[in-house]
């Protein structure tokens, strides 16, 4: 049988799709949503951020979350634009994926740095 | 030149979603990506500003809450919804459970993720007003 590298970004795009689906609502609503009406101003204080994130627990959880946000996102992200007439795949595929690299990468940096 | 000249019906590469109601609902759970993309992004952000101490972290804060960071969130959280609810009604083609000989049903399974979705986000609701 050939082996085909499809398997690795469509398994990340249906680990993220599924823990997008339980987590996403709720995270938009405390850290978009909530800080304009006023909600959840002690837990989203810096001193009360910094502590949490500060937790490696936090910190795995987080990164995890967030690395299958950007690998889910661009891989549905290529699908998208091959549905909307854009046929250059590869193009489009290196540019996202490069992108989701760069988001990974970015979120360790950010999260060991606190 | 081909002499058969088939007929070959004309569709639009950009919008030939646009033509039948299930297609819209298909790009319309496919675009919630564009949210997620873009959310993440502000997320992977705020944790580089909160790193850079607190004025970094407020300044993010505030931009968070400008009327422009507000519309987008409410935008980006009905599309999160559209991604749960088209997410959630896929699990049962995707997932088969067999209990001895019955195959569990696909409402079952439904329930139970909408059952896992209140308790995760009541979970992140209490951690973040007790925090």
């Amino acid at each position: 049988m050939a082996r085909s590298a499809k398997a690795v970004p469509w398994f990340l795009f249906a680990a993220g799709g599924t823990v997008l689906s339980f987590i996403l609502p709720v995270m938009i609503f405390t850290t978009g949503i909530a800080p304009a009406l006023g909600l959840f101003t002690d837990a989203l204080s810096y001193d009360t951020m910094s502590a949490f994130v500060g937790n490696w627990l936090v910190k795995l959880v987080l990164f995890g979350i967030l690395t299958l946000a950007c690998w889910h996102a661009a891989h549905r992200l290529r699908v998208c634009a091959h549905d909307f007439g854009i046929r250059a795949d590869t193009a489009v595929a290196v540019i996202l994926y490069g992108l989701a690299t760069v988001g990974t990468a970015t979120a360790a940096l950010a999260l060991v740095s606190i | 030149m081909n002499p058969r000249k088939p007929y070959v019906r004309p569709i639009s590469k950009t919008s030939w979603f646009m033509t039948q109601g299930r297609y819209k609902v298909y790009m319309l759970h496919e675009i919630s990506s564009l949210f997620v993309a873009i959310y993440t992004a502000i997320l992977i952000i705020g944790l580089v500003r909160l790193g850079e101490g607190e004025a970094a972290w407020q300044g993010w804060l505030d931009a968070v809450t400008s009327p422009i960071g507000v519309i987008f969130h409410l935008i980006a959280f009905v599309f999160a919804l559209i991604h749960t609810t088209s997410w959630f009604k896929a699990v049962p083609q995707a997932m088969r459970i067999q209990r001895g000989e019955e195959i569990v049903p696909g409402k079952l399974i439904v329930g139970a993720h909408y059952g896992v979705l209140a308790a995760v986000s009541l979970f992140v609701l209490i951690l973040a007003g007790v925090a």
